[in-house]
């Protein structure tokens, strides 16, 4: 991590023609160098436009968006030459082989000769695809797909490298791979921004993190500081015996409490004094003959956070 | 090399090895028109051939009643080609104007010779007047008007066959009343008596000009027809693999990888555009090569291509500046390959049907020939039909040439705002 920001974003907005709110809704953020930076939102939240204005790929609607020190409307071509983009789709050709995929988008970056050379060769190491370098890419399985999709936009060594959901649909195995390759390049000093639906890899990824909904970043920090801020009143039961209505009911009204989503034998209460509510809640259920089997506090899922701040309804 | 051409360059490199690995692409492109235009230029050849053992069916309606429309009417009998009815009375059916064109147009007959009244007494005394017998006609160039009325939607080579077999029929008349009026004058001429001296008077009024409708033109053979007809097909079939791998593109976000790439929209363009503007090239040549030196072997009559081959290239070249101008479009349109197969196939199907390739323009009905006007493979194949046979020069056939380039820039420019649009919806 280093004091320089690799993004800097004031007032960042975009309309679509004909859209009735904004894709994008006047976002400020500063993305610190040198890390790996989560962002997360439902569907439809903002995140692709936000990615697309990033990358250059979409004009802004207003306000100001630099890369890596530079303003990304005056030199889209010095900053597309800085960061490699890996599209959530698999962004290659398979009729092509490994290896000629990556001669190609190589050459598009300019290098030449020797120097193309060695950067596929390095390409394909990293990505541990030496053996299949020469078999056309139709042929790879879903994780070396992946692979070799992560890869591509590592052939010009980017400062930045902005990945959109890079692990949808693969094997455990390769997402783990994927993972190490990436915490590996963000050890040797690439930037890393990473969208993704799986908050279990943004937990086990990412230092910091923001969540954008309705076009606006509704949180954003460390992951300590986002667990710490929104998820430290929680309380969370697994009883024996499913609590009736009465019960719940009764649970609502111990001290403290603000709220209690009760689900079969999973019951979550939210409450601004956890120190006073615990006992008289184990109290409560001890009462009416509930056991607990299990108990957590001050939960340090990403997920309730994500959750709780963007809403249980389904988006499109 | 600098950077923008080494990255067009790269692109076109790389769309070249992603065509060579598509078979599916490639039997489209070459191997269909390919055995199309044999396949055709065979099975037509007999259609277009002159030596068919084609009958025509032939109305003579003689108000005549003397040799000529007697003499007319053994010739036509006498002829393998014709099978003849004639009227000379109203009880024989219906012997005014109106009456036979309605029978030309039901398709009873394909041909009708209209022998006015008192043909053969004209004519004789036009005889005699050029054999200076007589006093010369005040209209000494316009002679006895034998009018051919014709099925409009015969062929241009039918009418002009018949048109010429009764071309013959009245020279032959007309050699006979001259043999027949000299035989006369010279028995009765006295000896030492002054010689008549001839006048120039027409006896029989041209037929190609009373030949209705028979705006005769070479015709051209099977193969001169379908390679050019087919080559054209292959062309804008490219409209099929062209867009489906933009729309592959697109949907499988290399082209949002490409965008996010120091590249310009024009070197992602050209490299698509470049290779299969080759294939264009190629495939022209490659039908005439096959139309020149391979079909006279199985048994077809070899293209002629005229004597125009900077005529050829410009064609070419317009010709598939306009295939790609349509493929882009429609894949500026279509949201998913199969849309851009589906659509783009039968469009270019309807367009040949409408151009004359699948039906040669001479078989036509006028109105479907007004149609045709809007196919741009029917522009490109009288530009090339113009050169293989009426053996037109380049400048002939430059308005062609600007018709396809025209709608190839007008297909550029809705592609380019299509997809300008698309990506800001993106």
């Amino acid at each position: 991590m280093n004091d320089t920001p690799i993004v800097e974003v004031t007032g960042l907005s975009k309309t679509y023609p004909g859209a009735e709110r904004p894709a994008v809704d006047g976002i400020d953020l500063t993305i610190p160098g040198g890390g790996i930076f989560g962002l997360l939102g439902p569907n439809g939240a903002g995140k692709t436009t936000f990615l697309s204005m990033l990358c250059g790929l979409l004009a802004p609607g207003g306000g100001r968006l630099r890369v890596l020190g530079h303003d990304v409307r005056h030199h889209a071509d010095r900053v597309k030459r800085l960061f490699g983009l890996v599209p959530q789709e698999l962004a290659l050709y398979p009729t092509l082989t490994g290896r000629e995929n990556l001669d190609f988008f190589g050459r598009l970056y300019g290098l030449r000769g020797r120097r193309l050379k060695e950067r596929v060769e390095r390409a394909l190491a990293i990505g541990q695809l030496e053996e299949f370098a020469d078999r056309r890419a139709a042929t790879y399985s879903g994780g070396l797909k992946r692979r070799l999709n992560l890869v591509i936009g590592l052939i010009h060594e980017p400062r930045l490298l902005v990945l959109d959901e890079p692990t949808v649909g693969i094997d455990p195995q390769s997402r783990r791979f994927i993972h190490d390759s990436l915490r590996a390049l963000n050890a040797q000093g690439v930037s890393i921004i990473y969208t993704t639906h799986y908050m279990e890899e943004v937990e086990s990824l990412c230092d910091h993190v923001a969540i954008i909904d309705h076009g606006r970043i509704i949180a954003r920090g460390t992951l300590g500081e986002l667990l710490g801020t929104y998820q430290h009143g929680a309380i969370e039961l697994r009883t024996e015996t499913p609590p009736d209505a009465d019960a719940a009911e009764a649970l609502r009204a111990l001290p403290g409490v603000e709220a209690v989503a009760v689900d079969d034998r999973l019951i979550t209460v939210t409450s601004h004094k956890p120190e006073t509510t615990l006992p008289a809640l184990l109290a409560a259920l001890g009462e009416r003959g509930i056991g607990v089997a299990s108990l957590s506090m001050g939960t340090t899922h990403l997920e309730q956070v994500f959750l709780n701040l963007t809403g249980t309804r389904l988006r499109d | 090399m600098p950077l923008r051409l080494y990255q067009l360059a790269a692109s076109i490199a790389k769309e070249t090895r992603v065509i060579r690995r598509d078979r599916q692409a490639l039997l489209i492109l070459f191997v269909m028109p390919v055995v199309f235009v044999l396949i055709m230029s065979l099975a037509l050849r007999d259609a277009f051939s002159e030596r068919a053992g084609i009958k025509f069916d032939l109305l003579i309606i003689d108000h005549d009643g003397g040799d000529v429309g007697r003499r007319l009417d053994e010739a036509f009998r006498d002829n393998i080609y014709f099978r003849v009815d004639t009227r000379r009375t109203a009880s024989d059916g219906p012997t005014d104007e109106t009456g036979v064109r309605a029978a030309l147009t039901a398709g009873t007959y394909k041909f009708a010779l209209w022998v006015p009244a008192r043909a053969t007494r004209e004519a004789r005394e036009r005889v005699r007047a050029a054999l200076g017998l007589a006093r010369a006609p005040a209209d000494r160039e316009q002679g006895v008007a034998v009018r051919l009325l014709a099925d409009p939607a015969l062929r241009r080579d039918h009418r002009e066959l018949v048109a010429t077999a009764l071309e013959r029929a009245l020279e032959a008349i007309a050699a006979g009343l001259i043999t027949e009026q000299f035989a006369g004058f010279a028995r009765q001429l006295p000896a030492g008596a002054p010689r008549p001296t001839p006048a120039s008077v027409t006896i029989f009024d041209d037929v190609r000009d009373a030949a209705e409708g028979a705006d005769a033109g070479p015709a051209p053979t099977s193969v001169q027809q379908n390679a050019p007809a087919w080559t054209l097909f292959a062309m804008f079939f490219l409209v099929i693999p062209l867009s489906g791998t933009l729309i592959k593109e697109r949907q499988e976000g290399s082209l949002t990888r490409l965008r996010s790439m120091p590249v310009p929209g024009w070197v992602v363009l050209g490299g698509k555009v470049a290779p299969y503007f080759a294939i264009n090239q190629i495939q022209v040549l490659l039908i005439m090569l096959v139309g020149i030196h391979l079909l006279p072997r199985l048994g077809g009559d070899a293209l002629v291509i005229g004597d125009a081959p900077g005529g050829i290239a410009l064609l070419s070249i317009a010709a598939s500046l306009a295939a790609i101008g349509y493929g882009l479009a429609v894949a500026s349109f279509a949201r998913t390959p199969e849309q851009a197969t589906t659509f783009g196939g039968i469009s270019v199907l309807i367009l040949a049907a409408l151009g004359g390739v699948l039906v040669p323009k001479l078989v036509m009905p006028p109105a479907l020939l007004e149609l045709s006007a809007i196919s741009p493979l029917s522009w490109g194949l009288d530009g090339f039909l113009a050169i293989f046979v009426r053996g037109a020069d380049a400048a002939a056939v430059l308005p062609e040439v600007y018709k396809l380039l025209g709608f190839a820039l007008a297909c550029f420019a809705v592609a380019v705002a299509r997809f300008q649009r698309g990506f800001r919806r993106d």
